[in-house]
């Protein structure tokens, strides 16, 4: 199985020095678990320090497809992957320390017409040309879902830890430099506004309820509250949604 | 000479033969390992001098084994050498007196050694040696009764015969024990005294510091025997299973897996083609993890599937404890690096909990990922000069990463008092100071520790001063016995040395405490790795304190268990051993452990319940100095409040 680790050029949180994101090395576990896949890193930005030291944490090989830095990525790598096809494709869920968006692995989806299942914290193999993934949901629950390949994946930070960085592995890895290719991003759809913090919506079980109560919900409130229900009908699931969102306030009718 | 007497001559010169072939055996599987230069000229001269210095330094702390030893080895071998000299000189009855005199020593040493193992202390080993005093008594005895019918003239050829018979008996028996028995030790020991890879130890050199690792090596540490030098496989078979190391090990009393003992036989058990660890007889690793056992000079040392777990290896605080108890000099805690290298930088196999440390300090300069700029936190309003803002300063106070911690905050406070009391010009690197590395290099992250060795020997190279304080002893080992490797060379003093130098000066004058009893705990890195173990007490006889010693002090500390990365490798055991040290403490009847490392602090912090209080050197000097200041405060409780 040919196996493409998509990866950032982080920045760590607190230094601010180039470091790979934690959840594309978590990726790249994920893709040992699958075997011994034909692993391959995928980079595209103006410098390779920050995913080069990957290649100690499982990678094997990276290609590095080198562009300025006011290109946007998304070109080069679509590119790349039109032409190389690998079975699946991992992501992190979102980058580190640069342009977090997330919205990437989705963008790249779309463009080469692949399907897309978010957060992944397991992946086993399901014969051939198939994969199940455990997806994360909020709150600990856990999806199963089979998915027939190629597919895009990407990985959620409750997958397993990555694996140690060893030193004399990160040496032996290869890193191929190719020329990436020059797409300027749009910027005229990026609209910027200052960071305003969203009001927690407080559940009603809050007010004049036990401690035990109020602590749940103060804790618990930014997930909204809700009811799982497990493979409902399609019918009976709107209805659930609607009246939960009545409940919020968001519909007011 | 008597026809008993020519016989025994005879048959030693055949025991000379097969000696010489089994020792040759062994040599041969020293010759697997990597090569290494040795000064053979210098070492041979210096033989008798670290043998009978150096080594008695040592097995003296034991004064029966010592006598035990010194009798046995002593006639065995001059009573051996004469009667290999007996075809020049053996027509004098008085040489054969000579000889039945050097057996009749040996045979109270043999006697010796029987006692001591009857009945056997569990830190002494069985199986071979359970044969010993039985072959040490019979070649002594035997010899004896030959040499004493030569000497009388051929009187007592009635016990000769017999002599013979016995002499012969056990001496083929501590023959055949040259190789794999405890015979080893005699030959294996004197070599590695010739050939040790720190030759400084006996110089008295202070030989503590790691090795630099080659980062460009086709491989990096030690994956099998082959991969260590020659002499350090040497090493291991001079290992005489004494147990000396295994009582001081923390991690052994612990119930940790881990016993130096062991750990050496089943190194030396490697070096063996087909190497199993079956006739290992002493001490198994407490709650051994389950291992094939198996090994040879090409396999992998550790791993399930091999000879060592990777538990055993990662449960060592390289405390030193077993070096500086081991009477062969052999050097534990350099194979246990050397193993951890190759585990960490090769295989990427790091305890679950120290990989994240060492990704912080790869990419942050601080094992928890903290900001540099927040290590000053701590000063909270004390005033904390920069030295990026002068440029220069007498003294560099390096802060280490117990600056971060609450509890240890409170120490460097009160060290900042006194510095600042005593006029001291210092200054501290604020940001720019980079963790230093020793955590990265106990866990055998060698590349770790050159970068942020790298770039604070850059930093230091910037401004001027005359020498770096600091209260973290490992801090001050890696800075003033490791970085030199690098190009860092630094005067670098204790906190504990610098306050005593202060007061002695008359810089600082504290007052006498009123306080309870108090207990030095001394931090490995300062103690055993650096030797200063005086500063600190006198400091606090200085306190008008009254000191009290635990049975296991000064060189022969005990390790709070918080060293070598052991706190993140978190191995599990029976206890923890700060728990026993703080046992320790308490048996001395001490209401305080005055302790001067900022991991000793949080180890003996962590222990529960009715305790000692903890207190580093600097605390109770600062009382000491405001009690003076104040003499009415004076009168307040002998029992210091508990840190909350
Ligand atoms: S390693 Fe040293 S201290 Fe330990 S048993 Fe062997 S000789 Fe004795
Ligand atoms: S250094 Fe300390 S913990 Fe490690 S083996 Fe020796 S005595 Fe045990």
């Amino acid at each position: 199985m040919k196996v493409t680790v998509l990866l950032s050029a982080g920045l760590h949180p607190v230094s601010g020095r180039p470091c790979p994101a934690a959840v594309e090395l978590q990726a790249i576990r994920l893709a040992h678990t699958l075997g011994t896949p034909e692993l391959t890193g995928l980079h595209a930005g103006p410098a390779a320090d920050a995913v080069r030291d990957a290649l100690g944490q499982g990678l094997p090989r990276l290609l590095w497809l080198e562009t300025a830095v006011e290109d946007d990525p998304l070109a080069g790598l679509v590119a790349a992957l039109a032409t190389d096809r690998p079975d699946l494709i991992l992501a992190g869920r979102q980058a580190q320390g640069a342009d977090d968006s997330g919205l990437l692995p989705y963008a790249l989806a779309k463009a080469l017409g692949l399907p897309i299942i978010a957060d992944a914290v397991a992946i086993e193999p399901a014969g051939e040309g198939a994969v199940h993934v455990v997806q994360a949901l909020p709150r600990g629950a856990r999806r199963r879902v089979t998915v027939r390949l190629p597919a895009v994946v990407t990985v959620h930070p409750a997958a397993p830890t990555a694996l140690p960085f060893a030193f004399a592995a990160a040496r032996r890895g290869t890193v191929e430099r190719r020329a990436g290719q020059a797409a300027l991003r749009s910027g005229a759809a990026i609209d910027e506004r200052p960071y305003r913090k969203r009001p927690k919506l407080i559940a009603k079980a809050a007010a004049g309820a036990s401690a035990a109560d109020r602590l749940k919900a103060a804790t618990e409130s930014a997930a909204g509250g809700g009811r799982l229900l497990v493979d409902p009908a399609p019918d009976e699931a709107a209805r659930e949604i609607i009246a939960h969102l009545r409940e919020l306030g968001v519909l007011r009718r | 000479m008597s026809a008993p007497a020519v016989s025994l001559v005879a048959m030693l010169y055949v025991l000379a033969v097969i000696a010489a072939v089994m020792m040759g055996r062994r040599v041969s599987l020293w010759r697997a390992g990597r090569p290494m230069q040795v000064d053979w000229l210098k070492g041979i001269q210096a033989l008798p001098k670290r043998y009978l210095v150096d080594v008695h330094h040592v097995v003296g702390r034991d004064p029966f084994t010592a006598r035990m030893h010194a009798l046995t080895a002593g006639g065995l071998l001059a009573g051996s050498g004469l009667l290999l000299l007996a075809p020049l000189a053996g027509g004098f009855r008085l040489y054969w007196a000579l000889i039945a005199l050097l057996f009749a020593a040996m045979l109270a040493g043999g006697a010796m050694v029987r006692k001591r193992r009857t009945p056997k202390p569990a830190r002494l080993s069985g199986g071979r040696f359970n044969m010993l005093p039985l072959l040490l008594i019979g070649y002594a005895a035997g010899c004896f009764l030959v040499a004493l019918d030569a000497a009388s003239g051929g009187w007592l050829w009635l016990l000769a015969w017999p002599g013979l018979w016995l002499a012969a008996a056990g001496g083929m028996g501590l023959v055949l024990q040259l190789d794999r028995g405890p015979m080893r030790h005699a030959f294996a020991g004197a070599l590695h005294l010739v050939a040790h890879p720190r030759p400084g130890r006996f110089e008295g050199r202070r030989e503590t510091a790691l090795a630099p690792l080659d980062l460009e090596a086709p491989r990096l540490g030690v994956e099998t025997p082959a991969d260590f030098t020659w002499n350090r496989l040497l090493g291991f078979d001079a290992c005489i299973q004494c147990g000396r190391c295994e009582v001081a090990c923390p991690a052994f009393a612990a119930g940790q897996p881990l016993n130096p003992k062991k750990l050496i036989q089943d190194l030396a058990a490697t070096i063996v083609p087909g190497g199993t660890n079956a006739a290992y007889a002493g001490s198994p690793y407490p709650h051994a993890r389950a291992v094939a056992g198996v090994g040879g000079p090409q396999q992998a040392i550790i791993g399930r599937e091999a000879m060592i777990h990777p538990d055993t290896l990662w449960s060592c605080t390289t405390c030193r404890a077993c070096v500086e108890e081991c009477p062969m000099m052999i050097e534990h805690v350099d194979a246990i690096i050397s193993l951890r290298r190759h585990e960490t930088l090769e295989c990427g196999a790091v305890p679950e909990k120290a990989a994240p440390a060492l990704a912080e300090l790869r990419y942050a300069d601080d094992a928890q990922g903290r900001p540099l700029v927040a290590r000053t936190d701590f000063a909270a309003g004390v005033p904390l000069p920069l030295i990026s803002a002068r440029g220069e300063a007498d003294i560099l106070l390096w802060l280490g990463e117990g600056a971060y911690d609450m509890r240890h905050g409170r120490s460097l406070r009160a060290l900042l008092k006194l510095l600042h009391l005593a006029k001291v010009d210092f200054a501290v690197l604020g940001p720019e100071e980079k963790d230093c590395g020793d955590l990265a290099r106990r866990l055998g992250d060698e590349a770790t520790f050159q970068r942020l060795a790298g770039d604070n020997i850059a930093t230091l190279a910037r401004y001027r001063f005359r020498r770096i304080l600091t209260a973290d002893p490992h801090a001050l080992h890696t800075l003033r016995n490791e970085y030199p490797a690098f190009g860092g060379h630094y005067d670098v003093v204790h906190h504990a040395a610098l306050l005593d130098e202060l007061v002695a000066a008359g810089h600082l004058a504290p007052g006498a405490l009123a306080l309870a009893d108090v207990t030095y705990h001394d931090p490995c890195y300062l103690g055993r790795y650096n030797g200063e173990v005086e500063a600190p007490r006198r400091l606090l006889d200085r306190l008008g304190l009254n000191r009290v010693e635990m049975e296991r002090h000064g060189k022969r500390s005990m390790c709070c268990g918080g060293g070598g990365g052991a706190p993140l490798s978190d191995i599990e055991g029976e206890t923890r051993i700060p728990d026993i040290r703080m046992g320790q403490a308490a048996a001395t009847g001490a209401g305080i452990v005055a302790v001067a490392c900022p991991q000793c602090t949080a180890m003996l912090e962590g222990v529960t319940g009715e305790r000692p209080e903890v207190r580093d050197i600097s605390e109770l000097v600062l009382m000491a100095v405001e009690a003076a200041a104040s003499p009415a405060d004076n009168r307040a409780a002998r029992q210091p409040e508990p840190v909350a």
